[in-house]
């Protein structure tokens, strides 16, 4: 169920936050997004964060919760499939 | 319609610097003017704080970004600063020559390192709270709203000791994230007026040209003229930087293109959130 997630959690990642010129294809799945992985800062969680509720209807209550969640495309596609409404 | 944006002071050097003339220029009046050389991060004359060192390196990279963009056929038809972005921002815009600018940046973050003798100082960043339970939080503390970057990202200033409280009680509020960084002085916030006179003095060694293109500030999101400059550059140390109104002022006027000239992304990421809620 999670795999199917994992293609269009890179797409949202590049609509979110705009990042140009990149494709899905370029972003590695397991990496970490954060610091030496995407490079991913907190004011980029945040907007994931908003975009993932308002494609999913999932909510991340706290920032534990954020550090599971944001650790991979994987992760995040993982936690979407578990909580989706 | 083109706006340069102008960052405020990096929290690390990158760990490559450009390798080019442009650069090896701006590094080579960097090390003359206020003795850091950018390369080694080390200092060839007077030495001073890691903070000076960052806040003259964000200048150069701002110095340098604008010529990189002006090179590249980008005319901006105004700019806009944030916090210490000032410095680059005032050369960027004709008001004052390069080396005088990163000259500038030094004397001032010397002056502002000279309150962390007597005291110690840090920057808190509180990320997901709105404002009022972040300013709520800053006055529990002991500690001052910084940054009011957008509605859900804030930079609290003060003394250590508050500023881990804050970060404390703003996880325990809900914060999706805080941070918190040394600094050497509590900017931004009503205590720099303590050492007011001194910065007085050190802004009043430069003589500023009218801007060849129109300069937004962060206070009040007014543009600069020459005469407004060296009051403009205490008083903003002072007071909290505004940047989500500064940035919809920008809108406002008709700018179609922001480009950030300095380290990172920063001012781009509030910008994104910011247009995300204003539509």
């Amino acid at each position: 169920m999670s795999e199917e997630l994992i293609a269009p959690v890179k797409q949202l990642i590049i609509d979110a936050l705009r990042i140009e010129g990149m494709s899905p294809a370029d972003i590695d799945t397991d990496a970490p997004l954060f610091g030496d992985g995407l490079g991913l800062d907190s004011i980029d969680a945040l907007q994931l964060v908003v975009a993932m509720e308002k494609e999913y209807g999932v909510v991340v209550p706290d920032a534990a919760t954020g550090t599971k969640v944001f650790q991979s495309v994987r992760a995040m596609a993982a936690y979407i499939a578990e909580n989706r409404k | 319609m083109i706006c340069f944006m102008f960052p405020g002071q990096p929290l690390a050097k990158v760990p490559t610097l450009p390798d080019d003339a442009e650069f090896a220029e701006i590094a080579a009046i960097a090390c003359d003017r206020t003795g850091l050389d950018l390369e080694s991060f080390a200092w060839r004359g007077e030495p001073a704080t890691d903070q000076v060192a960052l806040q003259i390196y964000g200048a150069a990279m701002g110095l340098y970004r604008n010529r990189v963009l002006r090179r590249a056929g980008f005319n901006p038809a105004m700019a806009a600063e944030h916090s210490m972005g000032i410095y680059a921002a005032l050369a960027a815009v004709d008001a004052l020559p390069e080396g005088e600018a990163l000259e500038l940046t030094s004397r001032i973050g010397r002056t502002l390192a000279g309150m962390g003798k007597s005291g110690s100082y840090a920057l808190g960043c509180v990320t997901g709270l709105s404002a009022a339970p972040v300013l709520a939080l800053a006055e529990n503390n002991g500690v001052y709203p910084a940054n009011y970057n957008t509605s859900r990202h804030f930079l609290l200033a003060g003394e250590q000791h508050g500023i881990e409280a804050a970060m404390a009680e703003a996880l325990e509020a809900g914060a999706f994230s805080v941070s918190s960084f040394p600094a050497d002085a509590p900017l931004h916030t009503p205590l720099i007026e303590a050492i007011a006179p001194e910065l007085h003095n050190v802004v009043a060694d430069y003589r500023f040209s009218e801007p060849q293109v129109p300069l937004m500030e962060h206070i009040e999101q007014d543009f600069l003229t020459a005469a407004d400059i060296p009051g403009f550059l205490v008083r903003e140390l002072c007071l909290p930087v505004r940047w989500e109104a500064t940035f919809l002022a920008i809108r406002r006027a008709g700018v179609t293109s922001l480009l950030e000239a300095g380290v990172g992304e920063s001012l781009k990421k509030y910008n994104r959130w910011i247009a995300m809620e204003h539509g």
